[in-house]
């Protein structure tokens, strides 16, 4: 799912100038699938899926598998359309040192939109 | 090219708030009964544009939005430029009234969003004969903390990006991405730490009880009406829907909209707001 990050960070053109001097590790997923994500100065330059022995890593985005499906809808419902929405939901965690989350919470928040399907994507799940 | 120039006019004012002076600005357009509009927490007048560029509702209505102190273009006063700013419900309260008073305008509707949607549950509580009516956007009672809101005023964290990068995931996804854009850009241009200032407000000091909406429901206020945007997920349309029940509010969902219906999709919310002030003009 969180491998298409290294294509997507391109589909929205804002998301690479919100990105401007961020360098960082994260792991995005849920508690079954967990994907390592490497970040030097706003661009995506490696994700790795896991499991994992012992990752490193900055901070971790952690949602339940049923609430990343509806924040990928291509139209999400009321709720599930953005990172805090989920976060107010109790669905998603992030933990760690959220610095670099807080400082480029726009960028994150844009990027991984950008996972979201397509009507016809949708239909097929 | 000949400039389009809209009919809005911008004043300053200078205005006692318990015993300080303040220079208050405020804009303006149309002509008859009041309505008073209070905008968000971190952002500014602005947010009614539409509202006051709209003909239907200007024909009727003297609408009229002001910049809380240490917002847009209300500059802190200068006695208290160095202090902390967290604001008070009795504070907002004065504000209000000292703005209501200060224009001599009799028994206007209050018109606000999310604090402003939470004060005019203040107002009808303290002030219940004042207004002609109490219109509340994103009202809430009481919303507890669900992230911590020192993020927005710290040293490390640019104010204005990860302001707006809030106000960004609180609009319907669905709103045009020009008005979403500038709904987000009026809080990126907010003053540091003037958006976590007014959560204290949301968040701790402004908080009702139950009691206080009972007291409320009781009381003999001019209409109360309850609008809220299903994308809102601060005060969220459940808890709005539940508030109005408690105060026998009329209640009216807009399920394309969020926390900023006035800015976020303004061409969407007037066909909202347009029925409710025509009902509110006939009572």
């Amino acid at each position: 799912m969180f491998e298409q990050l290294i294509a997507a960070q391109h589909a929205d053109p804002r998301i690479l100038p919100l990105g401007r001097g961020l360098t960082t590790k994260l792991i995005v997923g849920m508690s079954q699938d967990e994907w390592l994500v490497s970040i030097h100065d706003g661009i995506i330059i490696d994700v790795s899926k896991g499991p994992f022995v012992m990752a490193s890593a900055h901070f971790s985005i952690m949602a339940d598998e049923e609430a990343w499906i509806e924040f990928m809808q291509p139209i999400p419902k009321p709720g599930y359309h953005d990172l805090m929405a989920l976060l107010r939901r109790k669905r998603l965690q992030v933990h760690g040192n959220l610095q670099p989350f807080m400082t480029h919470l726009l960028y994150f928040k844009l990027l991984l939109a950008c996972l979201r399907m397509s009507p016809d994507e949708a239909a097929n799940i | 090219m000949i400039a389009k120039i809209e009919h809005i006019t911008g004043h300053y004012g200078h205005f006692d708030i318990d015993g300080t002076m303040h220079r208050i600005y405020w804009e303006e357009a149309g002509s008859g009964i009041p309505v008073v509009c209070l905008h968000t927490a971190g952002s500014d007048s602005r947010q009614y544009r539409a509202i006051l560029n709209d003909p239907e509702i200007t024909r009727h209505f003297r609408v009229l939005a002001f910049d809380l102190p240490y917002h847009g273009k209300s500059s802190p006063p200068s006695e208290k430029a160095w202090d902390a700013y967290e604001l008070k419900a009795s504070e907002y309260m004065a504000t209000i009234i000292s703005f209501i008073d200060g224009l001599n305008l009799e028994r206007p509707i209050v018109m606000g969003c999310s604090i402003g949607g939470r004060v005019i549950l203040h107002l009808a509580r303290d002030y219940p004969n004042r207004f002609r009516a109490f219109l509340g956007l994103q009202s809430s009672p009481d919303v507890p903390p669900y992230y911590d809101v020192d993020w927005l005023h710290r040293h490390d964290v640019h104010g204005g990006e990860i302001c707006g990068a809030i106000a960004y995931g609180l609009m319907a996804p669905t709103s045009p991405n020009a008005d979403m854009y500038e709904t987000m850009w009026h809080y990126m241009q907010s003053g540091p730490g003037v958006f976590k200032g007014d959560l204290h407000f949301y968040k701790w000091d402004g908080r009702l009880t139950d009691h206080d909406i009972e007291f409320i429901s009781e009381q003999k206020t001019g209409p109360i009406v309850l609008m809220s945007g299903a994308y809102d997920y601060s005060a969220t349309l459940e808890d709005a829907k539940e508030l109005a029940s408690k105060l026998s509010a009329q209640f009216i969902p807009m399920p394309e909209l969020g926390h900023f219906p006035m800015s976020e999709n303004p061409e969407k919310f007037l066909t909202y707001l347009r029925p409710v002030l025509k009902q509110l003009q006939a009572q």
